[in-house]
């Protein structure tokens, strides 16, 4: 079976796994509803201010979500011990990661389009006008998120203190990712609004760069 | 033992022949007056810190392909010493910015990505701590250190586009940038030193960690018997 | 010149977080040295 016709039956059990319970999405949603509406007590949230920080503090909220969302990612694996049925049932590893990051991916890109009418809402920010442009830098900044996530939530299953260690090795990896999207987001956001061309062009090579690393090295990832 | 002993005061010569060279050989900077020798301090240490992480991104590749516990000895110890290095580096240059720009951070972009190198690799040596199992912890905390190494380029490249967005003052300057020829000459001498030293620590770490190895089997042997 | 003490500090800081790790590490290689040898004499003297 070929690797697209693998990833795409792990892929349908991811997304069937998640969508039976929904508690992932869910919680996740509510985290970054939390996030967001604390960030505004921090400042002013109505003025101007709003449409400098709001890029910023919109994807630190999805950075900080994601690190805990992709906490079950192969802990559930560990747990129910099934990762190594998993390798047998495909001939190549690299489509379990693929299947994990592309449902990691969707999932996360589905918070933030439900997040982000109420970010505009609260923080009086306009996002209908711009909202194509929106999608692709929530698309290439999810992604990236999600390659790196899906990785070190590998190396952080067999660790201990899993919960926090996730965070500390992915926040400071994803740096590049943070960057370029907030500056992307403020220039959509901008009162004039713009697109960043160049921000773009980092979230592509950050995610070609990750990707490629993945399936260089992504087979020892999985092993037992 | 003397051979070790030889090479450690060897380094130190080094050093204080960089230091003399730094004080009493550097001209003065006609604008920052004696604070600027700093640099004869701090842009070494950040380089050197550089090449041990690309030694420890080397090390780690090796490990995962080959599997010899050596290249794990050779990743941690070279981690453990960039981070000296890079350490050295963020505390001289806020002792550098405060005289000259008035504050200790200025949000400059090598600084601050040099701020994430240190994240990224205190993550690693965190890593390293909880894993228990020394195949498995080698080869989880090879699998990070060579995605933090091919991070590297990319925290550089998009803090440092991030700061052109708004411009704010550069640490020393670009490399190089209006340098004296003298300044550069001692510059690029003070960097030799600094690999010394990197070297040096290098080796009695790996040392450490090498006795660690055959320790373990030691007490498995005296286990079994 | 007044900065001078700023650049003696920031000499004797990095010096010392130098030294420090070199101190460090050859306490602790001393010290498994010791129970290396340790171990393998009571290993030999089992044998």
């Amino acid at each position: 079976m070929s690797l697209l016709s693998n990833t795409g039956t792990l892929l349908g059990k991811e997304l069937r796994t998640e969508f039976r319970s929904r508690e992932l999405l869910m919680t996740t949603v509510i985290f970054i509803l939390v996030v967001i509406i604390l960030f505004s007590f921090t400042f002013d949230p109505t003025s101007s201010d709003a449409r400098r920080f709001g890029a910023g503090l919109l994807w630190l909220a999805f950075l900080f979500a994601a690190s805990l969302m992709l906490q079950p990612c192969f802990l559930r694996e560990q747990t129910n011990d099934t990762l190594s049925a998993l390798r047998l049932s495909v001939s190549d590893p690299f489509a379990i990661l693929l299947a994990k990051l592309a449902a990691n991916t969707l999932f996360l890109l589905v918070t933030e389009l439900l997040m982000l009418p109420v970010f505009a809402v609260l923080y009086n920010v306009p996002v209908f006008a711009v909202f194509g442009q929106l999608l692709l830098v929530f698309f290439l900044g999810s992604l990236g998120v999600s390659i790196a996530g899906t990785a070190l939530s590998a190396i952080s299953a067999q660790a201990r203190m899993r919960e926090l260690l996730l965070p500390l090795l992915l926040l400071p990896l994803l740096t590049p990712v943070l960057v370029a999207s907030t500056q992307v987001t403020a220039g959509l956001l901008d009162v004039e609004p713009f697109v960043q061309w160049k921000g773009v062009g980092f979230l592509v090579v950050f995610d070609l760069v990750f990707l490629t690393a993945l399936w260089l090295f992504g087979e020892y990832l999985l092993e037992e | 033992m003397k051979k070790s002993s030889l090479g450690a005061a060897a380094v130190v010569l080094l050093l204080a022949a960089a230091a003399y060279a730094a004080f009493f050989i550097a001209p003065t900077d006609s604008r920052q007056g004696v604070i600027y020798r700093i640099i004869f301090l701090h842009v070494p240490s950040a380089e050197t810190g550089l090449v041990s992480f690309f030694i420890c991104f080397v090390a780690n590749v090796a490990y995962v392909l080959k599997r010899q516990p050596k290249w794990d000895w050779m990743g941690i110890a070279a981690a453990e010493v960039g981070l000296a290095f890079t350490t050295v580096c963020l505390i001289t240059g806020p002792i550098w910015a405060k005289p000259v720009w008035g504050i200790y951070w200025t949000w400059d972009a090598r600084l601050t990505s040099t701020a994430v190198l240190w994240l990224l690799y205190v993550a690693y040596l965190l890593l390293r701590t909880l894993i228990e199992e020394p195949d498995r912890r080698a080869l989880l905390s090879a699998l990070f250190g060579i995605f933090a190494f091919i991070d590297v380029p990319l925290v550089f490249g998009s803090i440092r586009w991030w700061r052109t967005q708004h411009p704010q003052p550069v640490i020393m300057g670009g490399p190089g940038s209006g340098l004296d020829p003298v300044m550069r000459a001692v510059l690029f001498f003070c960097w030799v030193p600094m690999l010394a030293l990197m070297v040096l620590l290098m080796q009695s770490r790996y040392r450490l960690e090498a006795m660690r190895g055959d320790l373990d089997i030691v007490r498995r042997e005296s286990e079994a018997a | 010149m007044k900065n001078l003490n700023s650049v003696f500090a920031a000499y004797l800081i990095a010096w010392g977080v130098f030294f420090t790790y070199y101190v460090t590490v050859a306490r602790r290689a001393a010290a498994l040295k010791e129970e290396l040898e340790r171990l393998k004499n009571s290993l030999n003297r089992g044998k």
